[in-house]
């Protein structure tokens, strides 16, 4: 029933005659996802080692997902409903709002409140001063993202802005990363051909971080870009150090790391036969540290040599659950403190083929994505494939996914 | 003001002499066959046929044109809906409603598509070209003016323009659109409202001629004068929603 009112409702915003004070539109994508699983890593090991439900394969799935997008006078919306078919599985369907904020405008001020997307920053492969959303980067055919609870006040004139942004006002315990509460600014001021931005957050938990963007078109096909920001303290997943061999709970835990920094330099180059070329660094000091991933690469043999043909069930089943718990080191946001992105794409007519690749030379450690788009009218196509790969030690190498590929209608109205 | 215009520009051609300001006067005239004001509001819609005549894609914009080579587009078809384009003198940035987080673009990319944001938001030539009389000519079966404009800056989507006016009343009627690297990118024609006496430009035809060869229509619907507050000119700012009302 709750699904059917949602459809009800989508459908009767799709065909409501548009009127000056109403401003609705919205999105219906069916995909499809191919996901093929590692045969390395932690996750593979455990796997092999016993039922498959200690470390459940990958699945293909079908998908789809609805979006409406409203604004009625001072109150704006973006609801969504996802409904997620895996090959084998039963339905499952999550309603959400990603965006549901009141705005207004008083003493030369905009004020906001609700939940809101607020993104910050300049880089296209990551983004240290996204100090608000945090989005995740480089997904497969990204959705929108679920904005943040906010209280905000900015101010603008011709060429400055300031914002102050008041992060998960709700909680004043809990939560971690981008989802703590936290006092956020950021300044803003265009000189010329360059874009300048400072940033300042202070979050609960993780205390003060600074950082500054510019922002440069060097020329009519050359846009250069580059931010920094330090952090007192970041969240980090990390395993308890006095765990033996093998654990009896889960020994990885979100913990507070000390101070770290991260950096990120790009360009851009646009040609006027439409094709484009993008390169990025960046170095993410809240990744795991080199002497941190041999530890971990340790422990995941340890585990794996002390079983032999003889080992009794009970015990194989301890190995694996380890093992797998093991995959939580994947949960960061930077595997690799170095990474290097290269990317291009062409845009010819109604098609958009593009081709990435993001390197981690500390392990040479890859991922390939290719996609293309076709743009319509009302309709769109999308399809991709993404390899993980590298040398067997690599990080990205033992990621739970191998391959994975994406077949996708949309219509937009 | 058209007719002394006029007035001023035949003396001229008949002394034999069209002094750079005359052809600026000239360019001043057509542009207000197109942006009766400094700081309008208007409704565009483009449609793009294929070589065979049917029917591409079709796209709608409300564009804010503002004084001092200052544009605001905001997309209105149900595939763009939410992005938004501002152009302040060579400066340009995009905004895509999945992320409300506004990039800085390149000239370069502001020609993407087959009508760029450079053929919507800019709606006047004398603000961005240097003007000079080539002389009369025919165009069909009226008399015509012939002028080359020169980019000021580089930031313009087209460094130089060919230009065919009428010559009794300076209406737009033609144009060769050259790129920096001095391709011809595109030729435009104008459908004025009335052909008789006209007022206005209803219509903009583009023929390109660089890449597909495709046909690019943009009509001008709903025109009114309009000056939008200096903060919505703020690039931070795209990513707020104002009414637009």
């Amino acid at each position: 029933m709750r699904l059917g009112s949602a459809w009800l409702l989508l459908g009767l915003a799709a065909m409501a005659p548009a009127r000056a004070d109403v401003d609705v539109g919205g999105q219906l994508r069916l995909r499809w996802d191919e996901r093929s699983a590692a045969t390395a890593g932690p996750l593979a090991t455990a796997a092999a080692l016993v039922a498959p439900d200690v470390a459940p394969p990958q699945r293909d799935s079908l998908s789809l997902l609805s979006e409406l997008r409203g604004r009625w006078r001072f109150i704006s919306a973006n609801a969504a409903l996802d409904q997620v078919r895996p090959e084998g599985g039963p339905t499952t369907s999550r309603a959400r709002f990603n965006e549901l904020y009141a705005s207004g405008e008083a003493f030369g001020w905009q004020f906001s409140a609700g939940r809101k997307i607020v993104g910050w920053d300049v880089g296209y492969g990551f983004r240290p001063n996204d100090m608000v959303q945090s989005e995740p980067r480089l997904q497969l055919l990204p959705g929108t993202p679920q904005g943040r609870a906010v209280v905000d006040a900015e101010h603008f004139d011709a060429d400055t802005a300031w914002s102050f942004v008041w992060v998960n006002p709700q909680r004043p315990e809990d939560g971690s990363g981008s989802d703590e509460q936290a006092l956020a600014a950021r300044a803003y001021r265009r000189a010329g051909a360059a874009d300048w931005y400072g940033f300042a957050r202070w979050g609960e938990h993780t205390r003060g971080s600074l950082g500054a963007a510019l922002a440069w078109v060097a020329s009519d096909t050359l846009e250069l870009h580059a931010s920094a920001r330090w952090a007192e303290r970041v969240h980090t997943w990390a395993i308890d150090p006095a765990v033996g061999t093998i654990a009896r709970d889960n020994p990885w835990r979100v913990q507070q790391q000390g101070a770290s920094s991260q950096a990120l330099i790009g360009a851009s180059w646009t040609g006027e036969n439409q094709l484009s070329l993008l390169a990025e660094a960046w170095y993410d000091g809240s990744a795991a540290s080199d002497d941190r991933w041999q530890a971990w690469a340790g422990r995941n043999a340890g585990l794996a040599n002390s079983l032999s043909p003889a080992s009794p069930a009970a015990l194989r089943g301890a190995v694996a659950g380890n093992l797998a718990w093991q995959a939580q080191a994947f949960g960061a946001t930077s595997l690799r403190r170095r990474n290097l992105l290269l990317r291009t794409a062409w845009k010819h007519e109604k098609w958009q083929p593009a081709l990435d690749l993001l390197y981690q030379p500390e392990d040479a450690g890859r991922v390939i994505t290719a996609s293309i788009e076709w743009q319509g009218d009302r309709v769109s196509i999308d399809a991709g494939l993404r390899q993980y790969g590298g040398p067997s030690s690599a990080v990205l190498a033992q990621l739970p996914l191998r391959r994975s590929a994406y077949l996708a209608a949309t219509w937009s109205f | 003001m058209i007719t002394k215009t006029l007035l001023l520009a035949a003396s001229l051609l008949l002394c034999g002499a069209a002094p750079a300001q005359e052809a600026a006067a000239l360019i001043q005239a057509a542009d207000r066959y197109r942006l009766a004001g400094e700081n309008m509001q208007i409704e565009t819609n483009i449609s793009t046929y294929n070589r065979d005549g049917t029917l591409d894609k079709e796209r709608a914009y409300i564009v804010f044109a503002q004084a001092g080579h200052q544009s605001l587009v905001l997309m209105q078809s149900p595939a763009e809906k939410g992005q938004k384009v501002l152009m302040r003198g060579d400066d340009f940035w995009l905004l895509m409603p999945q992320t409300q987080r506004p990039l800085r673009i390149t000239p370069s990319q502001k020609l993407l598509g087959d009508a760029s944001t450079g053929d919507i938001a800019t709606l006047s030539w004398s603000e961005d070209y240097d003007g000079s009389l080539v002389g009369e000519e025919r165009c069909g079966e009226a008399a015509c003016l012939h002028l080359t404009l020169s980019a000021q800056r580089k930031g313009v989507s087209y460094q130089r323009i060919e230009l065919w006016i009428g010559k009794a009343r300076q209406e737009p009627l033609k144009a060769d659109l050259y790129l920096s690297s001095d391709k011809l990118a595109k030729q435009a024609s104008f459908v004025m409202d009335k052909p008789a006496a006209p007022t206005r430009v209803d219509e903009m035809v583009l023929q390109d001629q660089l890449s597909n060869h495709k046909e690019t229509r943009v009509r001008y619907g709903t025109r009114q004068a309009k000056t939008i507050p200096e903060n919505w000119l703020n690039p931070m700012f795209l990513a707020r929603n104002p009414s637009l009302e």
